[in-house]
């Protein structure tokens, strides 16, 4: 059985940096299909891989639509069978896991079918290269992967700061994604960069909230010089709070 | 079945993935600038019986993959010829086909895609094995094409890495492809018994299927006859199904009993008569993903066509949008039709109605799109855009003066 955790939150939550570290972690158990669905940032700069811009799915299907109307792509050439092997040709292939970069969501137009293809191409992909973990890096609110992927997800992890306003952001997301996806399984809330205490203030929100916290991760230190010598953040040492917390989670959530 | 092979072969091994850390070595494939399969039916007197032939370093010849440096990856032609007394031309797409599945049922080798992007990977086991020869390969190409196509009567297989060679023959290949695609390209709904239907848009348009034959592309422009095989044989119970075409009703209208038997169903008897060639009387109903609208102009008792891109008003007034809204929502109203774009060239567009003859305005962009078809029927001069008209009433003084076929009553309606 695959394992699909979603990892999501507004942006600057640290999303990329949790789910890049659980990728890590998971890919020395069994093989894992990392998979970044936000747009504006980048997970394989995080996982220290190079991603080639044109081998994202955004732009696979741009490629497509453009090479169909103007008449350059074979006519026998059936889309569904060209999206999967052009989404093969993409994948990054790592040690112990594959990158999938979903890069930029539809423009305006009819999306039905290429969608559809899409769909059934990621579940070929699963189900073929038997994957034991899916890792989605999303953007805030998982329309955008919503419409591309019908795999039930096992963990919903969101994350958020330690504010109010991002607490109830967290809940209001909880909502919406648990509206868009009839199958979520278990939800935790991440609480990232922490100093000190949680205020008796941010306690009665979360209450409030109906999330269950899983874990609180501290403001790490180590963090920093990595960002300023450009390094992934896969390299912060085994024992930095960032490494120590996301190996509890996944213990926590036996994954 | 193996027996005299280094490794197992199966349909077992069909699902098998080879992955960088396995990898030993690929060949074709994206790094590879040069690669391309081809199957030819040839004479008999041309083949040397199952006799492989390998041009150009082997296997054991070449540098592996290495997880630091990198490499091992290598051009490659695969060059299956066939001969036998049933065999023609049109089968050669679908041997050429078999490579994929004949490669992927051996045990440590992956294949993908196809013509001049394939891609095949040998394992590190693979090879460990003891497969070190790509003769290997082409021996067991043989028995499979043997066991498994009895019409073939006599076959050789001939591989090649040699990168010069590749290149002195991938243009041939690639003309071959052209033609091929050209063929299928004047597949006609009379060729097939089957035609392919989708649902996909009845989440907003309850009572919509988009007809998918070879003549007709879906609404959306994203699924042709062929798309629709594919799709309706990885997910038969899908959204995207085979339709059995049934009787051919009235060919000039193209009426089928069986496009009328799964309207009925699938609208749920909302409608149980749809005319493909025709905008008039049972026209196909429209969703809201058609990449363009062709309209009624009852002045000029033609009819207009406007695409989505195409943000101005037409000349009769209303804007893409504002007709979108009024013909989608999955029903079907004469004198209006949600369509894909590339239905403009086929032979078949409202050919009930006069075909592209009868097409009095189009968007300017659209006019430049299609100028080939447009001019090879001598309408490219007669149509109207936005820079020559800005009302009907332009329009009609346009038609008069530049004569318009349809105006000047040269359109023969079929019958
Ligand atoms: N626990 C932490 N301690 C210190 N810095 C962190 C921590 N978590 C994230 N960051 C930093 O916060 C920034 C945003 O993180 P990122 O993972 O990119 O967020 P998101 O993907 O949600 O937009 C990055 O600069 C990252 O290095
Ligand atoms: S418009 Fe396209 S996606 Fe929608 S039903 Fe027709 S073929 Fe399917
Ligand atoms: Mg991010």
């Amino acid at each position: 059985m695959t394992k699909t955790i979603a990892i999501a939150g507004k942006g600057g939550t640290g999303k990329t940096t949790v789910a890049a570290l659980l990728i890590k972690l998971l890919s020395q158990k069994g093989l894992v299909l990392a998979v970044d669905a936000d747009p504006s940032t980048n997970l394989s700069q995080a996982l220290g891989l190079l991603l080639d811009d044109s081998k994202t799915v955004g732009r696979i299907r741009e490629k497509m639509a453009e090479d169909v109307s103007k008449g350059r792509l074979s006519p026998t050439i059936a889309k569904p069978e060209y999206l999967f092997s052009k989404i093969v040709e993409s994948l990054v292939e790592s040690k112990g896991f594959d990158l999938l970069s979903m890069g930029r969501p539809e423009g305006p137009g009819c999306y039905c079918a290429s969608n559809e293809f899409l769909r059934a191409s990621l579940d070929k992909l699963v189900k073929d290269y038997k994957y034991n973990y899916i890792v989605m890096d999303c953007e805030a609110g998982m329309e955008h992967i919503s419409r591309q992927t019908t795999r039930d997800v096992d963990v919903l992890l969101i994350m958020s700061d330690p504010t109010i306003k991002g607490v109830t952001t967290a809940a209001r997301m909880k909502k919406l994604i648990e509206d868009l996806r009839s199958n979520v399984g278990k939800v935790g809330l991440i609480i990232n960069r922490v100093r000190g205490e949680l205020s008796t203030e941010i306690k009665k929100a979360i209450d409030e909230s109906g999330l269950q916290v899983i874990a609180l991760i501290p403001e790490d230190p180590d963090m920093a010089g990595l960002e300023m010598k450009g390094r992934p953040v896969t390299e912060l040492p085994q024992e930095s709070s960032l490494q120590l917390k996301v190996k509890e989670i996944a213990e926590g959530l036996r994954l | 079945m193996a027996g005299e092979f280094h490794v197992d072969i199966g349909p077992q091994y069909e699902g098998e993935v080879i992955r960088k850390e396995n990898l030993y070595m690929e060949f074709g494939g994206p790094k590879a600038a040069h690669k391309f399969e081809l199957a030819t039916v040839k004479s008999l007197d041309e083949i040397e019986n199952e006799k492989v032939e390998i041009i150009g370093p082997d296997i054991g010849d070449l540098k592996p993959y290495d997880e630091e440096k990198g490499g091992g990856s290598y051009p490659i032609a695969i060059l299956v010829d066939v001969a036998g007394g049933e065999l023609d031309k049109d089968a050669e797409a679908i041997i050429e086909r078999r490579i994929h599945m004949f490669t992927n049922m051996i045990e440590g080798w992956y294949h993908m895609n196809q013509r001049q992007d394939t891609w095949l990977r040998i394992s590190k086991d693979c090879y460990k094995k003891g497969f070190t020869s790509l003769r290997e390969l082409g021996e067991i190409y043989i028995l499979l094409y043997t066991s498994e196509m009895s019409i073939i009567e006599k076959i050789q297989v001939t591989i090649i890495t040699d990168e010069k060679k590749i290149k002195e023959l991938l243009p041939h290949a690639l003309e071959v492809y052209a033609a091929r695609d050209e063929r299928a390209r004047t597949l006609n709904d009379e060729d097939v018994d089957t035609f392919y239907g989708c649902t996909l848009c009845q989440s907003f348009a309850p009572t919509h299927i988009s007809i998918i034959a070879p003549n007709r592309i879906a609404n959306c422009g994203a699924i042709n006859w062929f798309d629709g095989r594919a799709a309706a044989k990885i997910d038969p119970d899908g959204p995207i199904f085979a339709i059995p075409k049934g009787e051919l009703i009235d060919a000039v209208k193209g009426e089928y009993s069986g496009v009328n038997a799964i309207e009925a169903n699938k609208s749920l008897g909302t409608y149980d008569r749809v005319y493909l060639y025709s905008a008039f009387e049972h026209p196909h109903t429209s969703c809201g993903c058609f990449e363009a609208i062709v309209y009624y102009i009852p002045e000029a008792d033609a009819f207009g066509v406007v695409h989505r891109d195409f943000k101005g008003e037409t000349v009769v007034g209303e804007t893409f949008s504002h007709m979108a809204g009024e013909t989608s929502g999955g029903k079907q109203i004469e004198g209006r039709l949600g369509t894909g774009l590339q239905q403009l060239r086929s032979p078949k567009f409202i050919q009930a109605d006069g075909g592209l003859a009868r097409i009095v305005w189009m968007p300017k962009e659209l006019k430049e799109r299609f100028k080939d078809v447009l001019e090879k029927k001598g309408l490219y001069d007669k149509i109207a855009t936005e820079e020559d008209v800005k009302n009907v009433d332009e329009l009609l003084a346009f038609l008069e003066r530049v004569g318009h076929p349809w105006i000047k009553g040269e359109v023969q309606l079929p019958t």
